[in-house]
């Protein structure tokens, strides 16, 4: 367990930032690749090798967890303040999955659950992480085995079933947080029923960390997950500058820290730095292209095996992503946390977020997004995987184009399969859409 | 034979009538209000109208079908649509029903905990029963009394009661399956008094010792559509003889809780004490333990998965099925369907060859 | 129409009583079988499927009777199976497993491609089946999934297994949706890319998604393959590469539901 954990801290202290500094001597030598403002981008934000480094780091570290410090795997709208106090080291599968997605690793994961009788028409997330687990394959070099599966029902129901699954495969305990769906508003049972769950949370997680939970740490840890959050909020919201200092796809990947490392200090540190950066490309009036011709509203998950493919096709035409639902989403739901009622707080919160609530909820989101970036277009990605984000975008798509006066398009994709994805007739809807605009 | 249910009970008994969506909703409720539940569960066939295009093809066509349906006005002789938290998918349908359009009548949701059974899930579980009550109450003009509950819960034990015993005994029920799930599926739109008569009278036919000679089978999945699947089992050589179909077994409360002095309580108890499903976060070793058992009283000689395409709740625990059958060396086969109106050849040849490899191994062992 | 017959009348003249007829009447074609005492193949016919089975399979039937000299009973498979006029009908499922156990001289896991779909079927030792799985309402994974596209591409079906022999690596084909791939074939050609390497590239792509059906059930026993499209020898290359194990091609491979259907109504099912 000494030998182990030093291990650990080796890897977090020593050996990661060794690594990091060959890299970058290595890339010295061999003269950037990089064309500096090569095709149709801005500059690049200069936060991103930080970035790469916050989340490599992470993964690197995450490989000597195990039997150093408690694991946990978690799902991604999960409380994981009570968590992160209680000592864990979290996995996200869901941001795992995505890395495996933006690979292409995707199919060749997914055959082998279908091979073990996980159909095709489960989320391509799951199918990834299952495939990934029975395979024993992972482009991250491994994932340290948890000793708790943690998931929340606030995303979608798919979460309880993938865990369950992973409990069965693992043979590790599940907690389970229950967040009945919002119609209007929360009634008074509702959330007294979450904030039970938490507070059983907290004795279980206290007890499998075998370190107890601390008050005092839960709101500190509570603090600063609340300011990741609102400094998240920041980082977003230098897009209503015109032009926005970044693209809606960068949005994406720098998403990461706010999922896998909410609550830790170096989450923040990271998005000050980006933030900063931001605010300072809006006071020079560098955007994220080099031309911003029109603004974009995203809706949905990112179509991650793609994403470089659309951002590209879209930036050649002027259009860039101002706003993204996914994105706003971390955005919003951290900020109602609060160090002086951390649990009673996070039970309002996460049973508050986006897509634990009804449509006309969603409907005022996307709305209100639209108008304080001041779009001029939306795509609706219509996610095979993700029922529960996709049904009702046939109507929302009608009501913002009626109600603003904007072009909307819904997309057929999916999150991580590409095999799902017409990239022909595709790519041909979304440039006859882009010629709307002309 | 619904709208002439719903019909007859408004003039007769001035009772109205509530549509119900897939799949646990706690029925007494309703009873003890003198209110009809109708289920709604698709309905089968294409979808009526062209309103199931307002969600997207890769979602199941209980979802589709029932918006259309729902939109197309065909539930109109309802008072009220009820739709139960079964899934990501029906619970979209609710909010999309309800405050998108296609459905303007008064609209109730039942939010059931998932997980285990906890003290907090109980807790929540009635004030949500209470609040669903509350909601009815004013859609039925009466208040419901205790009394009333008590008696509503009575009265559907006998129904659960009655439904179990025609299950269990299944191979002594002088009975195709096509006739029994006639009767089974009556229960989920007649009112539940006159169901019990009929229940009664099909237990008053059973006979000593076994009469069925098919092959047993046991099946698990959403519900029995197409119909038609029941004739070609039968005529294949095989009959269903133990059901874990949501519609039908997965309801019937098998070890019913004593009743308690408090009526809520019962109900709780009653919710906790249903087979396991996968709807309700069911955990996979007490369902698979389940329907082992189910497979096990029944002597089923393999295991027929019939369910519905992009049903995820189902579709998850395909592998963990497989797997426990075969530790048990009995076949399975999943067949997939998509709710439609006539059995496809495609499935007439799976089910046929099903109970083919059934009859030669039975044969070989 | 066209009647191809394997046999030649003489072959099958003294059969006596001993032997029997197979039918399989498929949703593109509809085969006939004779076979003798021993369940040997003496005779064929195969004709595209006609809308009237019942006259169709009378014609097929009585033709081989007359060539035997004798009422021989029938069985019958396939989709049509119960139109005919038969002694035993069964599903083509149990009739592939006769028939490949038959030509195999043992089990194995068959795989069946078709013309409108694809069966995977584990053959136990006594040519009993003993899972097996079908490819559901999609095109994808059958030989029609490879007919469209083939058609797109004017490359002749004759010609497929040569096209595909030539090309250098394969163009990657990400769609296995038949809908998808076409339009997916059809970019890869307008970008120039060489169409023998987009041919190979289909069947990998096809051969992986039947290898998927297919893996779960692999037991020790030998990988055979019957159907039309194992008549495409790039198909076979492709799949056994998909399933990293050889693929043995039964003889006849289109008659095997045929001949497990004619095995059934054998007074003494050869094997058994």
């Amino acid at each position: 367990m000494i030998w182990r954990r030093a291990q650990y801290e080796v890897a977090g202290r020593v050996a990661f930032p060794m690594l990091t500094a060959l890299e970058g001597w290595q890339r010295r030598l061999k003269g950037s690749r990089r064309r500096p403002g090569g095709g149709p981008f801005g500059p690049p934000l200069e936060s991103v090798g930080k970035l790469k480094e916050l989340m490599s780091h992470h993964y690197f570290q995450g490989r000597y967890a195990d039997g150093a410090v408690p694991v946990a795997w978690v799902s991604s709208g999960f409380p994981v303040e009570i968590l992160r106090a209680a000592g864990f080291h979290t996995v996200y599968p869901e941001n795992h999955a995505a890395l495996c997605g933006v690979s292409r690793l995707t199919p060749e994961y997914s055959d082998v659950a279908e091979a073990r009788g996980y159909s095709r028409d489960l989320c391509s997330y799951v199918r990834t992480d299952l495939g990934s687990l029975l395979s024993g394959k992972t482009p991250v070099g491994r994932l340290p085995r948890p000793q708790l599966l943690a998931c929340c029902t606030n995303i979608c129901q798919t979460v309880l079933y993938w865990y369950r699954e992973l409990a069965r495969h693992l043979d590790v305990p599940l907690v389970l947080v229950d967040t009945p769906f919002v119609h209007g508003a929360a009634s008074p049972h509702q959330l007294a029923y979450v904030e039970e769950q938490l507070e059983e949370l907290c004795l279980v997680a206290g007890r499998v960390s075998g370190r107890g939970l601390d008050a005092g740490r839960l709101a500190e840890v509570t603090r600063t997950a609340q300011e990741g959050s609102r400094l998240w909020g920041e980082c977003l919201a230098a897009s209503r500058a015109r032009p926005a200092p970044w693209t809606g796809i960068d949005g994406f990947f720098h998403i990461a820290p706010i999922v896998t490392l909410r609550g830790s200090e170096a989450c923040n540190d990271y998005y000050r730095l980006l933030r900063d950066e931001l605010n300072d490309r809006v006071a020079r009036g560098v955007g994220g292209l080099k031309e911003e011709r029109h603004r974009l509203l995203w809706d949905n998950l990112p179509v991650w095996f793609a994403v470089r493919r659309f951002s590209t096709l879209l930036a050649e035409r002027g259009f860039n992503f101002v706003s993204t639902s996914y994105t706003n989403a971390w955005a919003e739901a951290g900020v109602g946390i609060d160090p002086s009622d951390p649990v009673g707080s996070a039970a309002r919160t996460y049973t508050h977020i986006i897509l634990n609530q009804d449509l006309p909820n969603r409907h005022g989101i996307l709305r209100r997004l639209s108008r304080d970036y001041g779009v001029d277009g939306a795509i609706l990605h219509s996610d095979r995987s993700c029922k529960p984000y996709s049904i009702g975008q046939v109507d929302l798509r009608e009501r913002l184009a009626a109600e603003l006066g904007i072009r909307v398009l819904l997309l057929e994709a999916d999150h991580n399969d590409p095999r799902s994805w017409a990239a022909e007739p595709g790519e041909n809807r979304l440039a006859a859409f882009m010629e709307g605009f002309e | 034979m619904r709208s002439e249910e719903i019909r007859t009970q408004r003039e007769r008994h001035g009772r109205k009538a509530v549509a119900v969506l897939p799949i646990h909703y706690p029925k007494a409720l309703l009873t003890g209000l003198d209110l009809l539940a109708v289920e709604l569960w698709g309905p089968p066939g294409p979808p009526r109208g062209d309103q199931a295009g307002r969600i997207q093809a890769y979602v199941c066509a209980v979802v589709r079908n029932a918006l259309a349906f729902l939109a197309g006005g065909h539930a109109d002789a309802v008072d009220g649509v009820l739709f139960p938290h079964t899934c990501d998918s029906l619970q979209q349908l609710a909010t999309l029903a309800t405050d998108l359009g296609g459905w303007k009548k008064p609209a109730f949701t039942f939010l059931h905990p998932r997980g285990p059974d906890r003290p907090s899930a109980r807790r929540f579980l009635e004030a949500e029963l209470r609040r669903l009550a509350g909601t009815l109450e004013a859609l039925a003009g009466r208040p419901l009394t205790d009394e009333r509950l008590a008696a509503a819960l009575a009265l559907h034990a006998e129904v659960d009661a009655a439904r179990a015993a025609l299950l269990e005994a299944r191979a002594r029920l002088p009975m195709d399956d096509t006739r029994l799930y006639a009767l089974l599926r009556r229960g989920e739109w007649r009112w539940p008094a006159d169901h019990l008569i009929e229940l009664r009278a099909a237990l008053a036919t059973l006979a000593d010792r076994p009469v069925q000679r098919g092959l047993p089978i046991l099946v698990t999945g959403y519900v029995p559509e197409p119909a038609a699947l029941l004739g070609t089992l039968n005529q294949a050589g095989a009959y269903l003889a133990a059901d874990d179909y949501a519609a039908v077994g997965r309801r019937v409360v098998r070890a019913a809780p004593a009743p308690s002095a408090d009526p809520w309580k019962t109900l709780v108890d009653l919710h906790f004490a249903a087979p396991p499903c996968p709807t309700r976060a069911a955990d996979t070793a007490p369902r698979m333990a389940h329907l082992a058992g189910l497979a096990e009283r029944s002597g089923a000689r393999g295991v027929l998965v019939h369910v519905q395409k992009f049903c995820e709740p189902e579709l998850f625990d395909v592998p963990v099925i497989r797997e426990t059958f075969a530790a048990r060396g009995l076949p399975v086969l999943v067949l997939e369907g998509e709710l439609e109106g006539t059995l496809s050849g495609q499935a007439v040849t799976r089910l046929e060859a099903f109970v083919e490899l059934l009859g030669a191994a039975g044969r070989a062992a | 129409m066209t009647a191809a017959a394997s046999g030649g009348a003489g072959g099958a003249g003294g059969v006596g009583g001993g032997a029997a007829i197979g039918v399989d009447v498929g949703s593109t074609s509809c085969k006939v079988v004779l076979v003798d005492g021993a369940g040997r193949l003496l005779a064929s016919l195969l004709e595209p499927t006609h809308p009237r089975t019942e006259e169709q399979t009378g014609r097929l039937v009585a033709a081989l009777r007359a060539e035997a000299g004798a009422e021989l009973p029938v069985g019958a498979t396939g989709y049509g199976r119960k139109r005919v006029v038969a002694a035993r009908v069964l599903t083509e499922i149990t009739c592939h497993a006769r028939g490949a156990h038959a030509l195999a001289g043992g089990g194995g896991l068959l795989v069946d491609m078709g013309g409108q779909d694809t069966k995977v079927i584990a053959i136990g030792p006594g040519g009993e089946v003993t899972d097996f799985s079908m490819n559901d309402k999609c095109a994808a994974g059958t030989g029609r999934f490879l007919e469209v596209i083939l058609a797109r591409l004017q490359v002749p079906l004759a010609e497929v297994a040569a096209t595909a022999a030539r090309a250098g690596a394969p163009v990657t084909v990400s769609s296995t949706c038949t809908v998808f791939a076409e339009s997916e074939v059809i970019s890869l050609v307008a970008e120039g890319r060489p169409v023998e390497g987009i041919v190979r590239g289909l069947h990998v792509a096809l051969a992986s998604r039947v290898a998927a059906l297919a893996r779960g059930r692999l037991g020790a026993g030998p990988v055979l393959l019957s159907g039309g499209v194992a008549l495409n020898v790039a198909m076979v290359t492709a799949l056994a590469e998909a399933l990293g194990r050889p693929v043995q091609v039964l003889p006849g491979p289109q008659l095997v539901g045929a001949l497990g259907a004619a095995l059934s109504v054998l007074p003494r099912p050869a094997g058994s």
